[in-house]
């Protein structure tokens, strides 16, 4: 058993610096730098990054609706993500809370990272046996 | 002739932010400024709020990725650069800018050369900007808070903090500012000939009025209004360094702001108590600053004309000058205001002259300096008047009288920090009278 596990961190909303002022959003990019480099220094960050707000949706059969983005609900668009390994849910919620977008309106989501589940990992473990049977 | 960057001033006036190595702690104000000055070129004063949008735009791009991708080298390259490619998708979904795309592409190609080529474009954007915000036909509030948006970056909620009013008035403001641009068909250029002189003093006007708002000590957050200060200050040395505006009137403006500014960190203590100018630590008044407004008097020097401008500069370069409150020239600062008040008729003057009359020849010709005083019915709800004369009975040592004084003065004023200086005063006083009752 790993002693760290995963969490997604999930930034939802791209709409809540449209209000703010040049010095705001450098005070907060400066913040948001220095969370982001902070967690790298004590080897936490395993990877994040921006996403653009365009895209595309696709659905159905074979990917037979392509629609645009971006999406309808601006508020639920993910801006970016940090994926990250720490001990508990506890200490992704501290991390989170320290996202410097919160106080003015953006939203943390954190979702686990989900281990292989016992189904699978069986499977694989027997992977060879039932092939060479 | 350019006197000072502007990038200077901000350094030399403000700690460099420790947060963000690399960049410069008004970055994305002063891109904001350049950018959108030069968009405006482009698009036409009537889009301004297109401009307005487009670096908003380049500056969310940078909050978005900088954090994850590090500080790029030369930010403001970057930025200009996310900038002209949002102007030129901008250009190309509307047709009446498809003929721009190529003014664009070229304006920011010179602008990322080394040496920029584009720096007088720019600074010229930005003066033209300048003499729009500042146009006669806006009145002069409204004048201030587009200044404050368009040159300097502020949103509505920072400009309603600095001038302690509502976001619904100053946007208001700003709606009503721009209307005028539009009714008026004000023009999106630097004035010339006889029309510049007439325009350029309402930029002064303006810009004075923006420095005072920051200057004077009445509530508000401090940090807000001593940021109005260097903004005046940054804008009035771009007028300066542009042929434009180098003129001896400008210098004064520019000397009467770096010699106040420089010693406004000195004006309160470690709790935000007001300090009088002879219990402030002069070693905290910033040297740099007070170098630079000597140039600039320097400069105002050039002509004959005399300013009021001048007159303040010159006032406020006499306590720089000065090592100790005991060795200020007080001859010399009443001589200005001998000439200040025949230029500028405001009772609040004239009360200030009364207290360089009382430097010099004592409190009792300072009280009747006071009590000749004109206009001094528009000074009845004035606390500074009756803390003016309380001062005068304290030093005749009329304790009671200088206590009624202050209990008056201190009626009138609702600011923390004033109240606090008029209540030490009035325990002081306080004080004498009652030793002066054990002693008879």
């Amino acid at each position: 058993m790993p002693t760290t596990s995963e969490y997604l961190l999930l930034f939802r909303g791209t709409q809540w610096y449209k209000g703010l002022s040049p010095a705001e959003i450098q005070k907060v990019m400066s913040r948001w730098r220095a969370w982001y480099s902070a967690l790298q220094t004590q080897g936490k960050m395993k990877g994040g990054l921006p996403l653009l707000s365009e895209g595309k949706v696709i659905s159905g059969a074979r990917g037979r609706f392509v629609t645009d983005g971006p999406f309808s609900e601006s508020k639920e668009a993910i801006g970016g993500y940090f994926l990250i390994g720490v001990d508990s849910l506890e200490e992704a919620i501290d991390i989170a809370r320290q996202c410097p977008g919160l106080e003015h309106g953006a939203v943390v989501e954190i979702r686990p990272v989900a281990q292989e589940c016992a189904a699978s990992e069986f499977a694989r473990q027997n992977e060879g046996r039932y092939a060479n049977a | 002739m350019r006197t000072l960057d502007s990038s200077e001033t901000s350094e030399i006036s403000k700690t460099q932010s420790s947060e963000m190595p690399g960049v410069v702690e008004d970055l994305f104000r002063r891109e904001w400024g350049k950018i959108v000055a030069t968009l405006t070129r482009i698009f036409g004063i009537e889009r301004l709020a297109l401009a307005e949008d487009v670096v908003q735009e380049a500056l969310a791009r940078a909050l978005q990725t900088w954090p994850y991708y590090g500080i790029p080298e030369n930010p403001s390259a970057w930025i200009m650069r996310v900038a002209r490619n949002l102007a030129l998708d901008q250009a190309r979904r509307e047709v009446r800018f498809r003929n721009k795309q190529e003014e664009i592409a070229g304006f920011f190609e010179r602008s990322f050369g080394d040496p920029p080529v584009a720096q007088d474009e720019i600074e010229d954007d930005r003066l033209r900007m300048i003499f729009v915000c500042c146009h006669p036909e806006i009145p002069q509030e409204a004048q201030v808070a587009l200044a404050l948006r368009t040159l300097c970056g502020f949103n509505v909620s920072e400009i309603a903090n600095a001038f302690l009013t509502s976001e619904a008035a100053i946007a208001k403001r700003l709606t009503r500012a721009k209307q005028r641009i539009r009714a008026a068909r004000i023009t999106f250029e630097i004035p010339a000939g006889p029309e510049l002189t007439a325009r350029l003093n309402g930029v002064l006007q303006t810009l004075y009025l923006l420095f005072n708002e920051g200057y004077k000590a009445s509530g508000g957050d401090r940090l807000i209004r001593e940021e109005l200060c260097h903004e005046a200050i940054r804008l009035t040395d771009l007028v300066a360094g542009h042929s434009a505006g180098n003129r001896p009137q400008t210098h004064a403006l520019a000397a009467l702001m770096y010699l106040n500014a420089a010693r406004l960190s000195a004006r309160t203590d470690s709790e935000g108590h007001i300090l009088r100018l002879k219990e402030q630590n002069r070693s905290r008044w910033d040297k740099s600053m007070i170098a630079k407004g000597m140039f600039h008097l320097a400069q105002s020097a050039a002509g004959t004309e005399v300013s009021v401008y001048h007159l303040q500069a010159g006032i406020a370069a006499c306590h720089c000058a000065a090592p100790d409150a005991k060795s200020t020239n007080w001859p010399q600062i009443l001589s200005l205001y001998d000439r200040l008040v025949e230029l500028d008729d405001s009772p609040i003057v004239a009360l200030n002259r009364a207290v360089a009359v009382a430097h010099v020849h004592g409190p009792a010709a300072g009280m009747s300096a006071v009590k000749s005083l004109r206009d001094r019915r528009e000074l009845q709800s004035y606390y500074l008047l009756y803390a003016v004369l309380g001062e005068f009975e304290a030093q005749l040592h009329h304790a009671e009288a200088a206590a009624t004084y202050f209990r008056r003065a201190l009626k009138q004023t609702g600011i923390a920090s004033e109240q606090h200086l008029l209540r030490k005063r009035l325990r002081e006083c306080e004080k004498q009278m009652a030793s002066a009752v054990t002693a008879s």
